[in-house]
């Protein structure tokens, strides 16, 4: 963002994105300039004056937009929820409420993304990602032993072993993950040092979750299953081998016949001496 | 979701056509009488709101949980009722 500039120069949609990308809750649509103007003041300009440059996204979102996602007109809800990487249906008087809940839970997620040191801006699926891993270190760190861990990589499918695999491997489990952590996102502050099924302790257990766990559960040991795939993929390829080399005699006996075959024709014009020689050895 | 009630069959195996609010799993007298009081009076306005939501089915179990104050049992058969039902019809 050039910092020569006035917000009064700006256009005004450009000062209505640049108040979306720091995290500043946008006025009712139909405010004029002036009400944009203000707030680019207050909230960018006063910051980069400031110097901060990474850590002021840090802090700016909780406070300025948690509680305001009622504020939203309907076409900023969409475009916020869009800009969090969720693709949001029209919204209506009846389907409002739960988008902005949508919307609320989102921005919490991506607020613990924030606290866990994750600066990435990359794509919706990443963040959860960040956002498991963050749990997993704090877990790591507190309990500092190795079967903790190996405890989490089985009650947790995503945890940091497995990270590349997922993401790269099965693109789609990330939509499990996506709606298991929906219902059992909570702070993870006051996490420090308990035990380690906290990570879905405060849900009910529903016949879904149940579902959802086992779905996932049953999706942990992607390693073995690619372990598996190679092992039976080698024994088709020997068996393969094998009985390429069954055949192989009756295949050289065909070709064989077929050369012999085309050499009587032209014995009479190229002389036979070569020809001779291989079906004599076999004849011997 | 290995197994499906009565309820849930019957609703997916046919057109729902004027069907009431009733006739979809999960929704007994009390949660329907709460959608009737709301508007939801037939199968196909839920159905509407469920597309409204993109047949997002986590969107619709929030949305029915909030209206009705239906469990997330009662809610998540729904949506999987509307869902199935969405599969074979839509």
């Amino acid at each position: 963002m050039p910092l020569s500039e006035h917000p009064a120069s700006l256009s005004k949609s450009r000062l209505k994105s640049d108040l979306v990308a720091h995290g500043v809750t946008l006025p009712p649509a139909k405010s004029k300039k002036e009400v944009y103007v203000k707030l680019h003041l207050k909230h960018v300009d006063q910051k980069t004056s400031a110097g901060l440059s990474g850590d002021e996204e840090e802090e700016n979102p909780e406070e300025a937009e948690m509680p305001d996602v009622t504020a939203l007109t309907d076409d900023d809800l969409k475009a916020t929820l869009h800009k969090y990487g969720f693709k949001a249906g029209p919204i209506v008087a009846s389907t409002r409420a739960v988008h902005e809940k949508k919307l609320r839970r989102l921005l919490q997620s991506d607020r613990q993304v924030r606290f866990s040191g994750a600066e990435k801006e990359v794509l919706y699926s990443d963040r959860k990602e960040e956002e498991e891993n963050g749990q997993d270190d704090d877990d790591d760190a507190d309990s500092g032993m190795a079967s903790n861990a190996l405890d989490f990589f089985f009650f947790l499918p995503s945890s940091e072993p497995m990270k590349g695999t997922f993401k790269d491997i099965i693109p789609d489990t990330e939509a499990i993950q996506r709606r298991t952590y929906a219902t059992c996102r909570k702070p993870i502050k006051g996490t420090a040092g308990r035990p380690v099924q906290r990570a879905y302790a405060d849900t009910p257990a529903s016949p879904t979750t149940i579902g959802r766990r086992e779905v996932e559960r049953r999706l942990v040991p992607i390693h073995i299953q690619i372990l598996v795939f190679f092992i039976v993929a080698c024994l088709f390829y020997l068996i393969n081998v094998c009985v390429e080399d069954n055949s192989l005699s009756p295949l050289v006996a065909l070709l064989d016949s077929l050369t012999q075959g085309v050499d009587s024709d032209e014995r009479a014009l190229i002389q036979s001496n070569t020809q001779d020689t291989p079906v004599l050895s076999r004849q011997v | 979701m290995s197994t499906t009630s009565q309820k849930h069959r019957d609703f997916v195996a046919e057109p729902m056509g004027d069907k009431s609010v009733t006739a979809l799993s999960g929704i007994g007298e009390t949660l329907g009488r709460k959608l009737e009081d709301q508007g939801f009076d037939k199968a196909y306005t839920v159905l509407g709101q469920f597309l409204l939501l993109r047949k997002d089915t986590e969107l619709f179990v929030e949305w029915l949980k909030d209206a009705t104050g239906a469990n997330t049992r009662q809610a998540t058969s729904c949506a999987q009722c509307m869902k199935e039902w969405c599969d074979a019809f839509l």
